[in-house]
């Protein structure tokens, strides 16, 4: 199970309505505890992709050791990244599943029109075949 | 020494640590002693035929070691290595 603070909800849908209607993504900061993840700080992230970034993200990696650095510096770890589907259900595709890690969770935000729609959370497989969904709640700071 | 940050979800192989001190001239030799005393994170990092999954990027410090001289790239007392995966995706599958 992910759950995600409120404060970092907002800071992630944000920035995907911010960003809209091109693909967000960012990072994740929190706790793990085995299977129950806490979200605490979401830290948006540039969408590094190439060509149209309506349907397509990319991280770059040194930011991605940014990010953790700054977890670890906070006493917390990367828990997972985030991305948004512009006007498009929040399922893992296969340019997730083949562009993933099966080491975190991703969560996809469905924005529609601009706004918010539904999230789902998502654990990829070591052989990066298919995502189990993961259950994804948001809870009070 | 160099000391080796470990992701999150990999201290589970490794004790639960979230840094291993390890020895060894090049990042091939410290990754590779990393991955012979602690056997269930191999797979994580490497794949059946013995290279790097393709999502694995290392940093020594600062710098990518694609853009050094990758597995060979020489280690100094008090180097940080660091695993950070490549991260992409999207609604397109074009």
């Amino acid at each position: 199970m992910i759950r995600i603070e409120k404060n970092a909800w907002k800071v992630m849908l944000d920035h995907a309505k911010s960003i809209y209607p091109n693909e967000c993504c960012g990072a994740m900061l929190g706790n793990v505890d085995g299977g129950d993840k806490l979200v605490r700080t979401a830290v948006p992230l540039d969408n590094a992709f190439g060509g149209s970034q309506a349907q397509r993200y990319e991280l770059r990696p040194e930011d991605l050791l940014r990010a953790d650095r700054e977890a670890r510096a906070k006493g917390m770890d990367l828990v997972g990244i985030f991305h948004s589907h512009p006007d498009c259900d929040a399922y893992f595709s296969e340019t997730d599943l083949k562009n993933s890690c099966p080491w975190y969770s991703f969560v996809v935000l469905s924005m529609r029109k601009g706004e918010f729609d539904h999230a789902n959370s998502w654990l990829p497989n070591p052989e990066q075949t298919a995502a189990d969904q993961e259950h994804l709640e948001i809870v009070e700071d | 020494m160099a000391k080796i940050l470990i992701p999150t979800p990999l201290r589970q192989y490794v004790e639960k640590k979230d840094s291993v001190e390890i020895g060894g001239a090049t990042v091939g030799e410290a990754l590779g002693t990393l991955t012979s005393e602690y056997q269930d994170l191999r797979r994580h990092l490497y794949t059946d035929e013995g290279k790097l999954r393709s999502f694995v990027n290392v940093y020594v410090n600062d710098e990518d070691i694609r853009y050094l001289s990758k597995e060979s790239t020489p280690l100094k007392e008090g180097d940080t290595i660091s695993i950070v995966p490549s991260i992409a995706g999207g609604l397109n599958g074009s």
